[in-house]
């Protein structure tokens, strides 16, 4: 079925939400350095797993969680001047939640890792042109997660290891044999 | 940087008449400034905008990472997007709810660097058919953030109609200007690598800018196909020159990484390269927050008699008096003041006695934009390649020696490839997760990519005048655009794309996006052509010394003096032209001719 803007807004608006808090088991504690200041702690500690997922940490340098990529994003939606930004996020939070527990009974941060990169494959489009509101915010959401990551000291020096931005006696090119 | 301007500026005698008055601190005014006053005359330089503090705004060195918003303009600030200019009318801003509303460049990282540089589109409201306009008010104007690319003319241009039969030749050649590129390229410094085209003349260069690998196995491909990819002829000192407010480049990269800009100076910008020189011989007078209203005539002469203009800042109306007004306020607002300056004696406008002026406006077409990707790159260890002020250039190649069937003059293509801060493969690479990152940093060296800036022939029925009904903050009437590409521009772009591509693909660099969107009328920032010199008064506004033919005391030396808008980018002419303009108006004025 093809799922237009509308219905998708209809389902992300009817869904229960107080059952899907009812079915939640107490999230393990985790104090994050940042306190939020647009997102709701719950919020926030999707944000923060949704961008590790974009860029994970892995054995060349460390991901978006360590670059702080969800702190970033969320002080740039508590200062941003139009309203849109935040109605995108906040809505597509709700959708990915939402989505999770209609196909898989769980909510997005309870669910296990297989189900989370199932999810999060299932709405990623094919092209830079979604059909779907989800696959609208996925885009969103990789888009700033690379903006913030790949400008972060560890997107930078860490993970792209880049050389310049330092005073250079000479230009550095290539000279062919 | 407002209370300093304001206590400087009651020091400015305007009881006195100076030699020269000078609208306008860009490369063309600065090089008026600069000229004049080692001609011992003295001079008041007048600027619309403030003076900044521009070390203090550029930042070169600044990580992403150390700025609250990595770069990015404060919320409230927006920049025009290609889609805006696209789908509306100007004026863009009218009805915006943004506090700031700047040009499609402040869309670009880093634009908080530039935000204080270019001018708030609100305050500058224009009209008429779309058109991406980008103005620049404080000291120095476009120049503290210039692409860069300086590049001469040749006979192909200044001699365009002898060779295909179209619009005019120039009332100069190749030969009257080449001295003074000469002098450009000694006082300013240039960077580039000897090519011996006779399309596009060698300046006196000094060290290039190194090619790197895919770069020069693109350049091996086309020298095959007869074609060039030479280092970016770049309006920078590699080298170093004798000027104590400029240093050397040290190939940090940052002018190439942002809209432009380089906090030691070492990309020419007007300045510590021009308007410091001249203030130093103690023969220059500076003032800022002066936006000119109209040149002011002698009833009874007809000459020039000086500027009529706003304080900025406290809105009260001043005239400037001299001997000469030299009009440097830009192609487009050199021709507005024209436009404005109306009087008995000019009714429509000063120096418009042959109705051309705002006429024969013209620019560069761009948009087209061919990506390629070297596979063999990829995976490789990590190199340095944005230590360098810009990338490569292809020179024209079409109807040189040939006669393409679908249409007139030529275009070049800008590129630059390898690694750089921030990997743009980031936004292409599809999905997520280990295998997406890893692909990015692996990728992210292997791509090159160039895009096209073509010839807009000159017509007289592109133009622009004033618009009787919409004023500008300080209450100038503004400019209204009727200004559209023809098809020859159309079919120029069509073949930029497919070029591009059967260039990469000659030298085994698969393409991986071929972007043939035309981009809105104004994107190259090459405006020209709106007071064009010529021998003929009654259908040019300019003389080959770029003085009016009406008006014997009255000189243009912008880009709206040009006759042709060639496809090369115009900085390095504008100055070549102004340098020998002011010469000879120096001469002329000894002489007791002026």
């Amino acid at each position: 079925m093809k799922r237009t803007r509308r219905d998708a807004l209809k389902m992300a608006a009817s869904a229960p939400l107080a059952a899907a808090q009812a079915k939640r088991v107490p999230l393990p504690k985790v104090v994050f350095a940042h306190a939020p200041k647009f997102f709701t702690p719950a919020e926030f500690a999707l944000v923060d797993e949704l961008t590790e997922m974009i860029i994970p940490t892995d054995a060349h340098s460390p991901g978006a969680r360590a670059a702080k990529v969800a702190a970033y994003i969320d002080t740039w939606l508590a200062d941003v001047w139009e309203p849109e930004p935040r109605q995108i996020w906040r809505d597509g939070l709700r959708l990915i939640d939402n989505l999770c527990d209609s196909r898989y009974n769980v909510s997005f941060i309870e669910a296990t890792p297989k189900t989370r990169i199932e999810l999060l494959e299932s709405i990623s489009p094919d092209d830079d042109e979604p059909k779907t509101m989800e696959g609208e915010f996925f885009v969103e959401l990789k888009k700033q997660t690379v903006h913030a990551y790949y400008t972060s000291d560890i997107g930078i020096h860490r993970d792209m290891e880049y050389k310049g931005n330092t005073y250079l006696d000479a230009f550095v090119g290539y000279d062919p044999k | 940087m407002l209370i300093q301007a304001r206590q400087s500026e009651p020091s400015v005698d305007l009881k006195r008449v100076y030699d020269a008055v000078i609208v306008g601190s860009g490369a063309a005014g600065g090089m008026a400034a600069y000229v004049l006053t080692s001609h011992g005359m003295n001079v008041l330089l007048l600027e619309a905008g403030k003076k900044l503090n521009i070390e203090s705004e550029l930042k070169s060195m600044e990580w992403p990472y150390e700025h609250p918003r990595r770069g990015d303009m404060p919320p409230g600030y927006h920049g025009l997007s290609s889609r805006e200019y696209a789908i509306r009318q100007p004026p863009y801003a009218a009805e915006s709810p943004y506090k700031f509303v700047g040009s499609y460049v402040q869309t670009w990282g880093g634009n908080d660097y530039s935000k204080n540089i270019v001018v708030n589109e609100k305050d500058h409201p224009y009209t008429g058919t779309p058109y991406a306009w980008v103005r620049a008010r404080c000291l120095g104007g476009k120049t503290n953030i210039w692409g860069r690319l300086a590049l001469r003319l040749s006979d192909f241009d200044f001699k365009a109609r002898s060779h295909d039969g179209y619009g005019d030749d120039w009332p100069i050649s190749y030969a009257d200007v080449a001295p003074y590129y000469d002098k450009v390229d000694r006082l300013l410094g240039i960077s580039g690598q000897k090519e011996n085209l006779p399309h596009l003349p060698d300046s006196l260069f000094q060290s290039p800018i190194k090619l790197n690998y895919a770069e020069v196995k693109l350049r091996h491909a086309l020298a095959k196909m007869e074609r060039v990819l030479t280092p970016y002829r770049a309006g920078v000192t590699t080298d170093g020159v004798n000027n104590k407010y400029r240093q050397r480049c040290y190939r940090r990269g940052a002018c190439n990484r942002r809209p432009g800009g380089c906090d030691i100076h070492a990309a020419f910008d007007s300045p510590t390269g021009l308007i410091y020189p001249a203030r130093d011989t103690g023969h220059l007078t500076l003032r800022t927050h002066s936006i000119a209203r109209e040149v002011t005539v002698d009833a009874d002469t007809g000459r020039a008699s000086g500027v009529a203009f706003i304080d900025a800042v406290t809105g009260q109306i001043y005239e400037a008096k001299a001997r000469v007004v030299i009009l440097a306020a830009s192609t487009l607002e050199s021709a507005r003041l024209m436009l404005l300056s109306k009087s008995s004696q000019y009714p429509n406008g000063i120096g418009n006695s042959s109705g051309h002026v705002g006429h024969n406006f013209c620019e560069h077409v761009m948009g087209p934009n061919v990506t390629g990707f070297c596979k063999e790159l990829a995976g490789k260890p990590r190199s340095l390649d944005d230590g360098r002020p810009g990338g490569f250039y292809v020179p024209r190649f079409r109807n040189l020696a040939d006669r393409h069937p679908d249409f007139l003059r030529g275009y070049g293509f800008e590129g630059d490839s390898g690694t750089t801060m921030f990997p743009d493969n980031a936004n292409s690479a599809p999905g997520f997760g280990a295998e997406f990152k890893k692909r990015v940093r692996q990728e992210a060296g292997a791509f090159i990519s160039m895009g096209g800036f073509g010839e807009v022939l000159a017509r007289y029925e592109n133009y622009v005048d004033v618009d009787p009904d919409v004023k500008d903050r300080w209450g100038i009437p503004v400019l209204r655009f009727h200004y559209r590409f023809s098809d020859n521009e159309k079919k120029m772009a069509a073949d930029m794309a497919a070029a591009a591509g059967e260039m990469m693909e000659a030298a085994g660099i698969e393409v991986v996006d071929s972007d043939r969107k035309v981009l809105t009328e104004g994107w190259s920032i090459h405006e020209l052509g709106t007071a064009r010199m010529g021998a003929d008064p009654k259908a040019s506004v300019l003389n080959q010394f770029q003085r009016s033919h009406d008006v014997p005391n009255l000189l243009v030396v912008d880009g709206s003096s040009h006759v042709s808008a060639s496809c090369q980018n115009p900085t390095w002419t504008i100055m070549a032209l102004a340098w020998r303009s002011c010469d000879h108006l120096a001469d002329e004025m000894k002489r007791g001719n002026v």
